[in-house]
């Protein structure tokens, strides 16, 4: 295959599926091209991912469009999780529509905003002009206020209101940073062109002006620190990830998060040449230790178990920023291999509390009791990942938060590090609390036993065994790509 | 010997995935099964160590040449392991008859796959932590130990066994936190997450790992500050008590402590004095903590912690000079395991069979249930130290070392006397209540207990058996 057709191929597909799911009235046909839309996809990418192996960088449209290993992680986030995520949304639209929370009839738009949001995600990933970059960005909230708000509730419309709002305010503030970043290019290039592109940026950025560059990085953290959900910019996440259908709270926290934190992570890239890694280092660590501790406490007080999976992903974030804070190999290493890990267990997760609240019909952890005895793989896989969730062996976080620490050792943090990881145990037992209330104990008398259909386990037994899998093991492409990855955002050539 | 080893740790994970999906009826016979294999295998292992006498190390997991996880074979994982694997097929066979619906303290009529799963996955677990050759495996393991014993703790699934399942829980892993920043520092330091690595280090780097190292061993075995969670996960079905809090998992802490000194070399004294002084304050308050006790499970309770202070003393004596003390030391973690454990399996039956726990209200054990009543009695002389039982012979290791290094170390002196009130004093109150449970004509509580079933007698009588000869097991390999 000509290789910069894989680039339109990829864009093309999810837009093309999203004008066919529209026009169709059928849910049955509706249901099978959203099938093949995600499919064709997550080959499409993981195909792509295969070229960036063999290829290591890639440009299409006049270098407007590019891949490298670093994008090619992101790709993979979007390609494989975003698939699951949208395998789940069929068999929990089903049940929506049978309880009547929604009609039939709009079931065709829920794919169509699904696969609008899958293109701008994907044309975010592989933009390499840092304004179509924005741009895209800003389309994905669009995109996904839709399916924010798509039960109709006064709470789910509030929530994406509030959700478009704060989002659209933040990334003005990074639009700031972008063009920032941009004239301070263009005055040293005089090339619109170039002065737009990452891969022209990255290159002269040990000669871009200090002074204007750490200003574009402080705009630029806190426009799309907004969007990935930072505190104190993380207002709208509770609330718009609690209210939204649970296949799409999975997909803003596994997948859309993921997006603007690559697009820090590339401004990273260049302002750790530009202005060197103190002034990145102080920044991001108060970030991310902020957010780790203060949605700590959140975690605990809240009786919402979405929102209190909301919150995780902030803490999440924040224990990302400590990782990019901290730098150097490790910390890059961990902040990206937990990125890929808190996908895959976040999706599982919400799709998973997608299941218990089918069941029980509330988000209240209150009224949640006795899962194990309604819905026992139900049970497991909400424990499971519960428990990968807050860091422990044999799952995925527990390896990328050993790297974290090691990185923070390493660059002399260590009472940080120990602050960090008091934090952490906060949150440990917050979450097993959670767990202790919700598995065991006596389920309401009410209740029918028995998991609710394979459809929407099979994709989170999926999840269930990627997360198992990258604690044990480091597949030795993905430990390539990370490898590589982490040469480019520190600078190095490859 | 590599397959004996892995055998130990993967037969039993391999059962914990089996007997969940398996029909209620042939879990326990499958659960017995599996912990039996690993049990061949750790004799098989014990076997021929002991006829080769080779220690080794092997690497078998490694990402971009760092060593994640690998095994170490030698008297100390030998010796644990066999008894983490004996006890563990032991304790199968006992929950079959423990675990059923005639069970008057706690009728148990379901749970039973995930009670197995749990268990298989502890043996197996408990495996890992005893081969691991680096720091990273040691965390891994602890870790997934501790999160079997708050699944086992809050089985019943009541409010009062959910609360005390999360004590353990937090406790232990924040306790943890210190076996994470040595971890990190040791490979930030070396480059190698391999416990031998730790010699590597200097003496104030060494100082540093090594208090990581201790807060998540006292953590694990429920020292002071960290104990309160091993009173209160007494509320557990009792065979996981007399498993994980008395014979295997508590002795996750010692075992790391002993592992990673052994490793080290020479480990500042200041770490064997900090030792040696917790070890003795937290021995102190168990032993005051022994007298308001009414429920039997809460008294063992409080004498594990005692008894775990002894090896902490033991390994901190042995890096302040006394290799006698290392021996001491770990043939103590190796006979405690047996007595403790009988102690505990003695209570279980007398629960199952009356109903209660209260201590005040069993009397003539002997003449109604002669098995449990004659584990009572071993079990009681064993744990604390009366010849021919086992206890005597690790007790007292310790204890000469102590005066031995004493000779010169005015603080260990006055150490190991305490010591040795201690157990005087423990000797004197465990007399006591066993001239009360297990002599005279039995009260009314006993006269009317039900039988205990087979299986319960069967392993009683091994223990008691073993209470008897462990420590030759033990010395044979340690000289």
């Amino acid at each position: 295959m000509e290789k910069s057709i894989l680039f339109y191929l990829l864009l093309a597909v999810p837009l093309a599926t999203s004008f066919l799911a529209f026009g169709i009235k059928s849910r049955r046909l509706v249901e099978a091209v959203h099938f093949a839309g995600i499919s064709i996809e997550a080959f499409l990418s993981l195909q792509m991912v295969q070229y960036v192996i063999r290829e290591e960088r890639l440009f299409a449209l006049g270098d407007m469009l590019y891949a490298d290993s670093l994008v090619a992680i992101l790709l993979l986030i979007i390609g494989v999780v975003g698939f699951l995520n949208g395998f789940y949304s069929i068999g929990h639209m089903r049940y929506d529509i049978s309880r009547g929370e929604i009609d039939e009839k709009e079931i065709s738009s829920y794919y169509g905003f699904y696969h609008i949001l899958l293109f701008t995600m994907v044309l975010c990933a592989l933009s390499n002009n840092i304004a179509i970059m924005w741009v895209a960005l800003e389309a994905t909230t669009l995109g996904s206020a839709f399916l924010v708000g798509f039960y109709k509730h006064k709470a789910s419309a509030e929530a994406a209101w509030k959700y478009v709002l704060i989002c659209s305010v933040g990334l003005a503030f990074a639009l700031y940073g972008t063009i920032l970043t941009y004239s301070n290019a263009f005055a040293m290039v005089q090339d619109a062109h170039k002065a737009m592109l990452w891969t022209e940026l990255i290159k002269m950025a040990p000669r871009l002006d200090q002074q204007v560059m750490k200003l574009a990085f402080v705009f630029i953290l806190i426009g799309f620190g907004t969007k990935v959900g930072l505190v104190p910019m993380h207002t709208w996440l509770p609330d718009t990830y609690s209210e939204s259908p649970s296949p799409v709270s999975a997909l803003l926290s596994g997948v859309l998060m993921k997006c603007a934190l690559f697009a820090i992570i590339k401004y990273y890239a260049i302002a750790l040449q530009a202005i060197g890694k103190e002034f990145l280092e102080t920044l991001l660590l108060i970030f991310g230790l902020v957010s780790v501790g203060v949605s700590a406490f959140f975690i605990l007080v809240q009786k919402d178990i979405k929102r209190k999976l909301a919150y995780s992903s902030v803490e999440h974030v924040g224990i990302i920023a400590t990782g990019l804070g901290v730098g150097g190999t490790f910390g890059v290493l961990g902040a990206l291999l937990h990125a890929i890990n808190h996908s895959v267990t976040k999706s599982l997760l919400f799709c998973t509390a997608g299941n218990v609240i089918v069941k029980y019909g509330t988000r209240d952890s209150q009224k949640i009791r006795g899962i194990f005895k309604v819905a026992p793989i139900t049970a497991f896989l909400w424990t499971a990942g519960l428990l990968a969730l807050v860091g422990s062996p044999p799952f995925n976080i527990f390896i990328s938060e050993v790297v974290t620490v090691i990185a923070g050792i390493e660059a002399g943090h260590f009472w940080t590090m120990i602050l960090f990881l008091v934090l952490l145990v906060v949150v440990f037992v917050a979450f097993f609390v959670l767990i202790s209330e919700t598995v065991v104990g006596s389920p309401p008398e009410d209740l029918p036993k028995g998991d609710v259909n394979w459809l929407t386990l099979l994709p989170i037994g999926i999840l269930f065994v990627f997360m198992v899998a990258l604690g044990l093991h480091l597949p030795s492409t993905l430990s390539q790509l990370l490898q590589r990855a982490v040469t480019i955002v520190l600078g190095g050539t490859i | 010997m590599v397959w004996y080893a892995l055998g130990s740790i993967l037969l039993p994970l391999l059962g914990s995935l089996v007997v969940l999906f398996l029909p209620e009826q042939q879990v326990k016979k499958t659960g017995q099964l599996f912990s039996f294999l690993a049990f061949l295998c750790g004799l098989a292992l014990l076997v021929s160590f002991a006829l080769t006498g080779e220690s080794f190390s092997r690497e078998l997991v490694a990402i971009n040449g760092v060593t994640c996880y690998g095994i170490t074979v030698d008297t100390l994982s030998v010796l644990t392991n066999f008894l983490v694997v004996l006890i563990g097929w032991l304790i199968c066979i006992y929950s079959a008859g423990y675990m059923s619906p005639d069970n008057r303290e706690h009728p148990i009529c379901e749970g039973i796959n995930r009670f197995y799963s749990l268990m298989l996955l502890f043996i197996g677990s408990m495996a890992g932590v005893v081969f691991s050759s680096t720091l990273l495996g040691l965390l891994f393991f602890f870790e997934i130990t501790g999160i079997c014993s708050w699944s086992l703790i809050g089985f019943y699934g009541d409010e009062k066994s959910r609360k005390s399942a999360l004590w353990a829980i937090a406790l232990t892993h924040s306790a943890a936190l210190g076996l994470y920043v040595a971890t990190a520092y040791l490979y930030v330091k070396t480059g190698s997450f391999s416990v031998t690595a730790l010699g590597k280090l200097t003496e104030a780097e060494k100082t540093i790992a090594f208090i990581g190292i201790l807060i998540a061993c006292w953590g694990k075995s429920a020292q002071i500050p960290f104990h309160p969670w091993l009173p209160r996960a007494m509320v557990a079905p009792t065979p996981v008590s007399a498993y994980l809090h008395a014979a295997s998992m508590v002795k996750v802490g010692v075992y790391i402590y002993a592992r990673t000194v052994l490793a080290a070399g020479k480990v500042p004294e200041v770490i064997g004095q900090v030792g040696a002084i917790m070890a003795v304050i937290t021995m102190i308050y168990g032993f005051i903590m022994y007298f308001p006790q009414q429920d039997m499970k809460r008294l063992l309770a409080y004498s594990t912690i005692t008894q775990l202070s002894y090896i902490f003393l033991a390994i901190s004596i042995f890096i302040l000079g006394s290799q006698m003390a290392f021996k001491g030391g770990v043939a103590h973690i190796f006979n405690h395991a047996f007595g403790k454990s009988l102690f505990f399996l003695v209570a279980g039956a007398l629960s199952y069979t009356t109903g209660t726990r209260k201590l005040l209200m069993f009397r003539g054990i002997l003449k109604k249930m002669p098995v449990v009543g004659l584990g009572y009695i071993a079990a009681s002389m064993a744990i604390t130290g009366v010849p021919p039982f086992n206890g005597f012979f690790s007790k007292i290791m310790i204890i000469i070392s102590g005066f031995e290094i004493g000779r010169h170390n005015l603080l260990i002196l006055i150490l190991t006397i305490i010591t040795v009130i201690e157990s005087v004093g423990s000797f004197i109150w465990f007399l006591k209540w066993m001239g009360t449970n297990v002599f005279g004509t039995p009260s009314e509580t006993v006269a009317t207990a039900g039988k205990p079933p087979l299986a319960i007698k069967f392993v009683l009588a091994f223990l008691i058996i073993m209470t008897l000869i462990s420590q030759y097991i033990a010395l044979a390999l340690l000289s």
